[in-house]
């Protein structure tokens, strides 16, 4: 045979010839790498199964409307618990947003100096700040000063978590748009806060959309803040400067007491926060998927084309 | 007898930078004249003391190889380095008798004269056709339906793209065929009105068809703007340009009617670019 | 850096530098059996026919260049020129044969000969050489030496011809008026030729007009 094809041979021969072996091996890493995702998964699973069991019972429409009867009597409710979840989300959603998506635009848009650099350093820093120091602070600041535990400061102290998460994801959203779209926006000679809120940020939504949603779970399920400037009640809410209810705040309470019933309601109200994130999640997406001609967009169109 | 050797003895050129006209110029016939241009990116000049003068209703294509400062010419002549960090442009860049880097003007207002294509098509993709074309005038402040309407015909027409997607105008622009994203982004620079149209390799991203086509588009527009267009292939500059510069490593070496230029050019290294002797 | 064309070039250079040298050996043979007597129609006919099918081959290497590799600048003008020199060459070895024929119709004319005849021949030898030697080392210089030969074959035809009209000897001068004729348009062929070698170099054709008149005017 001639000379290159002697020489392929040989370079063959150099190749490892375990191929039955290597299979096998790529087996075994498969395994153990799925193994792994389930060891991890198992513990939320089992969580989400033992509300779910634990608590579907003791939900019913007196539960979820009414006030918390007397300690141990196993009547009553956690309605104001759940009306004051809402009210604190949104209010804090409502100072937290704003302020987090307008400082990504500013990083990701206008961030190539020192002082951005200072900021992001700082977000990061404050994004890992343990939740009872800034409930804490509110409460010094807040509560304190107006003498009365109040609303306020449990949206002032939740916002605070919130801002640095969704200033964060903002930045990063806009940063994963492609320079090329600005430059398009440029040459047609539009200003650059038209070029930023009209074409990046629609273009980022989805990205920006995400980090909202991860910011309202993680302080829909925040309790130290909360203890120290909404307090907690067993009223609905009435005014903005009295303490109010929260379902974290509820829970705890009700787990601590030493009555089987209270702790069925504990379980209770834990299934309805979880119930309540979740819902607020799939909604948001539903209605911005639905909106866009994303992929879930187009395939609940095609859906509705079918059952139409 | 040996073989031949392509050896010319007696050129009857010298190799000395490119001379200027000896006729007289007549201003009013360039619509644009850019003049000793230099960009620096932190020290190192990309683009040194350039001279290009381009006449109204005519194709003006620049070649070179990659890194020789054609694009970034290109990007001078509506503006585009504000955007970048570090970048410092020197020189006059004149639309008809404006100083486009003079201190007194508007940049932004003087923008929407010039007009630009990308070399990856890059319609804004949360938006329909019809939005895209219109975008350079909604976000500007043009509210009239009738008029946006007008224009949104008028542009897909100029860029052969009306046929294919009249019926459906609504459609999202990122479900177009690479060359009908490019032919959408001609129509929406063509939107705002534009006199001079700027194109950075348009059609470098696109199959021989969708080429074949930004190219007829080209010539046809030739009749109503003044084109400037940045391209590596050469036979598209032969095909599509009146006038063709040739850059190396920032320095203008050539610039002349495309027939000469590719069929007896003055500089030496002119010549061995075209022929491909490198770059 | 070797380019896509770069064989191909030198294949025509190649091919183009055997035509060279196939007319200037066909002219040379004919001339001199016209003077001498020798005929070489055989030979010269089959220098002819090789120098035709070059010419074809020549054809088609150009358009398959101009097909495959688009040249332009230097390639673009080399490859235009060489169509009209190789058709130059083709033509050349055709009246060389023309010139055997009239030796091999008419028999011995070497005693035809006179000054005139020697010196017009001399020259067109010379005007082959050098118009050869000029595209193979495409020096434009050789353009005027060659436009000059032309010349002079050019004002020899019109002297001799009228006289021709007048001799009483028919063989010899219609011997000498076909020679003569030959002559002329190798002569015009040839400046054709350095026309084309002119444009490879410095990329400028002779102005239209003296193009065209050229062709049928002669001062």
């Amino acid at each position: 045979m001639n000379p290159i094809q002697q020489r392929r041979q040989e370079y063959r021969s150099l190749f490892k010839q375990n191929v039955a072996k290597r299979l096998l091996v790529d087996k075994v890493v498969k395994i153990i790498v799925f193994s792994c995702v389930i060891i991890a998964i198992i513990p939320l699973g089992s969580i989400l199964v033992e509300v779910f069991k634990n608590g579907l019972t003791a939900i019913s429409i007196e539960f979820l409307t009414e006030t918390p009867g007397s300690a141990g009597s196993g009547e009553g409710g956690i309605g104001p618990a759940i009306q004051g979840t809402l009210i604190i989300i949104g209010l804090s959603s409502i100072i937290g947003v704003p302020i987090g998506v307008m400082s990504g635009v500013f990083l990701s848009e206008y961030g190539d100096n020192a002082l951005a650099r200072f900021i992001r350093f700082f977000n990061d820093v404050f994004m890992e700040f343990p939740s009872i120091i800034l409930g804490i602070f509110a409460f010094l600041i807040i509560v304190l000063v107006l003498g009365h535990f109040s609303v306020w400061a449990g949206a002032f102290a939740l916002s605070l978590i919130m801002f640095p998460i969704v200033a964060r994801t903002t930045e990063e959203s806009l940063k994963m748009v492609p320079m090329t779209y600005r430059e398009a926006g440029t040459a047609l000679g539009l200003k650059k806060w038209v070029i930023t809120f009209r074409i990046v940020i629609s273009a980022a939504k989805s990205g920006m959309i995400t980090g909202i949603l991860l910011s309202v779970s993680r302080i829909g399920g925040e309790t130290a803040p909360l203890i120290m400037t909404i307090l907690g009640s067993s009223q609905f809410f009435s005014s903005m400067d009295t303490p109010m209810d929260a379902l974290p705040l509820r829970i705890w309470r009700l787990s601590l007491l030493p009555y089987d019933s209270a702790q069925l309601q504990g379980w209770g109200a834990a299934l309805v926060l979880i119930m309540i994130i979740l819902g607020i999640n799939l909604g948001v997406r539903y209605y911005f998927t639905n909106k866009k001609n994303g992929f879930f967009g187009q395939l609940i169109k095609q859906r509705r084309k079918i059952t139409k | 007898m040996t073989a031949l050797t392509i050896k010319p003895i007696n050129m009857e050129y010298s190799p000395v930078a490119a001379p200027e006209r000896r006729t007289p110029i007549d201003i009013s016939k360039y619509k644009m004249i850019a003049e000793n241009v230099t960009v620096s990116y932190g020290g190192i000049d990309a683009v040194r003391n350039v001279t290009m003068k381009f006449k109204e209703n005519s194709v003006t294509a620049l070649i070179g190889p990659s890194g020789c400062g054609k694009t970034t010419f290109l990007r001078c002549l509506n503006r585009m380095h504000d955007m970048t960090k570090n970048a410092k442009v020197k020189g006059k860049v004149m639309l008809d008798d404006i100083d486009l880097y003079s201190k007194a003007i508007d940049p932004i207002y003087h923008r929407r004269k010039v007009g630009m294509v990308f070399q990856k098509p890059n319609p804004f993709p949360t938006m329909s056709v019809y939005d895209n074309v219109t975008s350079g005038l909604r976000l500007n402040g043009v509210k009239d339906k009738k008029i946006l309407d007008e224009i949104v015909e008028d542009s897909l027409k100029m860029a052969y793209l009306w046929d294919e997607v009249k019926n459906d105008l609504k459609k999202s622009a990122v479900e177009l065929s690479g060359g009908q994203q490019q032919r959408l982004c001609i129509a929406r620079a063509l939107a705002i009105q534009p006199e001079v149209l700027l194109m950075d390799e348009p059609a470098s991203a696109l199959d021989p068809i969708a080429t074949q086509k930004i190219e007829e588009t080209i010539i046809e527009l030739k009749k109503d703007y003044t084109i400037i267009i940045v391209t590596h292939n050469m036979q598209q500059a032969i095909r599509v340009s009146d006038y063709t510069g040739f850059m190396y490593l920032g320095d203008l070496v050539e610039f002349g009617e495309t027939k000469k230029l590719f069929t007896d050019p003055k500089e030496e290294l002119t010549a061995k670019y075209v022929q491909g002797h490198f770059g | 850096m070797t380019r896509l064309i770069d064989p191909s070039l030198h294949k025509l250079s190649f091919i183009m530098s055997e035509m060279g040298d196939m007319v200037i050996e066909s002219i040379s043979l004919a001339i001199d059996s016209y003077l001498t007597g020798t005929n070489t129609k055989d030979k010269v006919l089959k220098l002819s026919d090789a120098i035709r099918a070059k010419y074809f081959e020549v054809e088609d290497l150009t358009f398959d260049m101009l097909l495959k590799y688009q040249p332009v600048a230097d390639d673009f003008r080399l490859i235009r020129s060489s169509t009209e020199i190789s058709y130059a060459f083709s033509r050349f070895g055709r009246y060389a044969y023309d010139i055997t024929l009239v030796r091999d119709l008419f028999g011995d004319v070497s005693e035809c000969t006179n000054a005139s005849l020697v010196e017009s021949t001399k020259k067109v030898k010379h005007m082959i050489k050098e118009a050869v030697l000029s595209f193979a080392e495409l020096d434009v210089r050789k353009a005027i030496e060659i436009r000059e030969d032309e010349k002079f074959i050019d004002n020899i035809y019109r002297e001799r011809l009228p006289k021709l009209i007048e001799s009483t000897n028919t063989r010899c001068a219609l011997a000498e008026a076909l020679l003569l004729r030959y002559l002329e348009r190798i002569g015009d062929h040839a400046v054709f030729m350095s026309d084309a070698i002119n444009y490879i170099v410095t990329g400028k054709h002779r102005p239209t007009e003296e193009r065209i008149a050229s062709h049928t005017k002669h001062d």
